[in-house]
């Protein structure tokens, strides 16, 4: 359903990726692994047209996109047909959570509001949020904003949610609560493309495990044989020390 | 439009005639307001009496009214204080025989110490309490904490502030006519109304004026640049 | 030297103060005119275009270095001469207020370009990120979640400028401009100078209360506005 081919991009002279593939089915977790500044956030920044590739092609829901040459049209359509999880949330401090949902279904999407505040409700209530329509995201915690933010992507009912890095600026505590509504969200069939450090999320639920390192894909496989039997020398040695911090407790 | 470029080049030196005086007031004004307006700061800060009431109504009022009318109160009201201080003390001076200068020291000594005071309580309320705390666990006196840890980093705080509040001084000493002083922009007036070319001689002070000011804003920025290793490590 | 007289202070308040709505009117005016010529300068700052970026940023340093009555001035003895230059039209004439109106919209678009610019910046990125990531358009994401918060951070800076307009304003009786400075100025040399220091007192009372109550009124439009500000570190 959806899929990136050759995608190049450099910062200045620091060339990021180096010719990236991926290939995403609908109702798939993919899960993208990787040391820092292997070019997985990057990528999905990419995807989003967050950051414009250098070079590459889109293919998505049957059409081919060209990503130094989409047009503004082209990047609006996409984007209104994905949704983005960010890694310090991004909340709009602005508004409050519910008015945080609704945004993006009453200004780009055209739905009438009450309609839309009836599928923030939805929504917000999927994520545990129920008491919290009308809080500011000053007053909720860091777990509560994530999850404001996780609302405010499935409420659009996109064909595909990218993860960056999602409980990554979160307090140990809180980043169970995060974890949870996503593999929630992966059991009703959800898209996902996920960067994350969270090996058991990626152990439970990923249909597809990529490992990222140096701006290309290392390797690609099942959760068991990424993490069972990994053939590549790199993605051994980033397992071993991943899984050497890794805590079970979640 | 006749634009008289031999007066133009002409007034350029004579309006530099005024430049000592502009120079002098802004420079003096700032020596006297400096370790006053730094005084104001820490009493407002710390203090809980009439003094900092009194303070604070002084501040409010400078922050609150305009420089100009500041001017002329104080040209108006200091003559017949002086007069009875004369008196009081016998003293056989006329007090229209005091040089304007006086007045102009006055009035923008009292206008910068406010300002200042504004400066440097913000700046010093930047520091963290931990800053003084670090200090006082490493043994040093709460003075010396002050003295050595807390006022550094508040000075880099305040730098930018005191750069604006110097070049506003400049700006404001462009008022100083009012009290007869002889400053660039009373040299000006003086040669523009001699030969009617208004335009051309405060075109000549604009420029001297961008000049100054422009001098002040990289000597600042030089300052700072220096002292920007004080400013605050992120904590991640 | 006559004795101080307090009751001059407030004697002859009931001349002046009628004269507050010339001086509201100039601020306002200059205000209005101010903020629409600070927004261009504003986008030129931001903007990509080298040029443009460049006479934007000289016009402030210039005006920022320029003293009120020099600009004010320039204006006032250069504009009729260029006028005349230019166009051969004759506005000597015209009312002073707006050569007063002219200075300081020109000051008053160098600080609000400046006042835009830091609070625009101050807005995080990723608020625009996040918006065009549910879909709006640069524009919507521009106007619907980037301009409140950028006007909220503007708004103590917005406000500070404005009081400061109303002060520098006061020099405007030095071109004989009639406001509530002008007409206190008038008042004193009809009586010679008597009891000037008096006179002036009340004037800066007047001018003192302004400035108090205008940053009451900042204030609670602060704190009114308030909401939902300030993000919760959680790293």
């Amino acid at each position: 359903m959806i899929e990136v081919k050759n995608v190049h991009k450099s910062f200045g002279k620091n060339e990021i990726l180096k010719g990236v593939d991926l290939k995403v089915e609908k109702g798939d977790v993919v899960v993208i692994l990787g040391p820092s500044g292997s070019g997985k956030t990057t990528l999905l920044r990419c995807i989003n047209f967050l950051e414009m590739a250098d070079q590459g092609e889109l293919l998505f829901k049957g059409e081919s996109y060209h990503f130094q040459h989409a047009s503004k049209k082209d990047i609006l359509n996409i984007r209104k047909r994905t949704a983005f999880v960010f890694q310090n949330y991004n909340l709009f401090s602005n508004k409050t959570a519910l008015e945080n949902v609704t945004e993006g279904l009453i200004i780009a999407r055209k739905v009438s509001k009450n309609k839309a505040v009836e599928i923030a409700k939805e929504c917000l209530n999927k994520v545990g949020l129920a008491d919290k329509y009308d809080s500011y995201p000053s007053q909720l915690s860091g777990g509560q904003q994530q999850r404001v933010g996780i609302a405010r992507a499935i409420a659009v009912n996109p064909d595909v949610i990218l993860f960056d890095e999602p409980t990554s600026a979160l307090d140990p505590e809180l980043i169970g609560e995060v974890l949870s509504v996503m593999k929630l969200l992966a059991k009703e069939g959800t898209t996902m493309i996920v960067v994350t450090h969270e090996m058991s999320f990626a152990e439970d639920v990923a249909s597809k495990v990529v490992f990222m390192d140096g701006g290309v894909v290392v390797e690609e496989g099942t959760p068991k044989e990424i993490f069972c039997n990994p053939k590549m020398d790199r993605t051994k040695q980033f397992l071993r020390r991943i899984i050497r911090n890794y805590d079970y407790s979640i | 439009m006749s634009f008289n470029f031999e007066f133009f080049y002409q007034t350029f030196f004579t309006a530099f005639r005024g430049l000592p005086v502009t120079l002098k007031l802004t420079a003096f004004s700032l020596l006297i307001s400096l370790p006053l307006g730094f005084l104001f700061a820490v009493i407002r800060l710390k203090e809980r009496s009439k003094v900092k009431n009194l303070v604070s109504v002084y501040i409010s009022f400078v922050r609150g009214t305009p420089i100009v009318v500041q001017i002329l109160v104080i040209y108006s009201l200091i003559p017949s204080i002086m007069a009875s201080i004369f008196k009081g003390l016998d003293i056989k001076m006329n007090v229209f025989d005091i040089n304007p200068m006086l007045y102009a020291y006055i009035v923008f000594s009292l206008n910068t110490v406010a300002l200042l005071s504004e400066v440097f309580r913000s700046a010093l309320a930047t520091v963290e309490k931990g800053q003084l705390e670090a200090a006082q666990a490493a043994g040093l006196t709460t003075f010396q904490g002050y003295r050595r840890i807390v006022i550094p980093q508040a000075m880099v705080a305040a730098l930018p502030n005191i750069c604006t509040v110097t070049t506003n001084l400049i700006k404001s000493t462009s008022l100083a006519f009012l009290m007869t002083v002889k400053d660039i922009t009373a040299v000006a007036k003086v040669e523009a109304a001699y030969g009617y070319n208004y335009i051309e001689a405060y075109i000549v002070i604009w420029i001297i004026y961008i000049i100054i000011c422009s001098l002040v804003e990289i000597l600042f920025k030089l300052v700072e640049k220096r002292m920007k290793v004080y400013k605050r490590a992120l904590v991640s | 030297m006559r004795e101080f007289d307090y009751r001059y202070i407030y004697r002859y308040l009931p001349e002046i103060l009628p004269f507050l709505g010339v001086t509201f009117l100039t601020v306002i005016a200059s205000v209005v005119l101010g903020i629409a010529l600070g927004f261009i300068l504003a986008v030129g700052k931001l903007g990509k275009n080298k040029i443009g970026r460049f006479l934007a940023n000289g016009y402030t340093t210039i005006l920022r270095c320029t003293p009120s009555i020099v600009l004010l001035f320039v204006v006032y003895y250069g504009l009729p001469e260029l006028m005349m230059g230019l166009f051969r039209i004759d506005i000597n004439d015209i009312e002073k207020g707006i050569f007063v109106v002219l200075t300081f919209s020109l000051l008053f678009a160098a600080t609000m370009s400046e006042v835009m610019r830091s609070a625009y910046e101050s807005v995080d990125r990723g608020q625009l990120e996040a918006a065009v990531s549910v879909g709006m358009t640069p524009l919507q994401a521009f106007y619907r979640i980037i301009l409140p918060q950028a006007f909220y951070v503007a708004l103590p800076n917005f406000g500070n400028s404005v009081i400061a307009l109303l002060k520098d304003g006061a020099v405007g009786f030095t071109i004989g401009f009639i406001d509530v400075m002008g007409k206190t100025n008038l008042i004193v040399s009809l009586n010679y100078g008597a009891h000037s220091r008096e006179i002036y007192l009340g004037l800066a009372l007047v001018y003192w209360i302004i400035s108090m109550v205008l940053e009451y009124v900042m204030k609670s439009a602060e704190k009114s506005l308030g909401k939902g500000r300030r993000i919760l570190k959680t790293n």
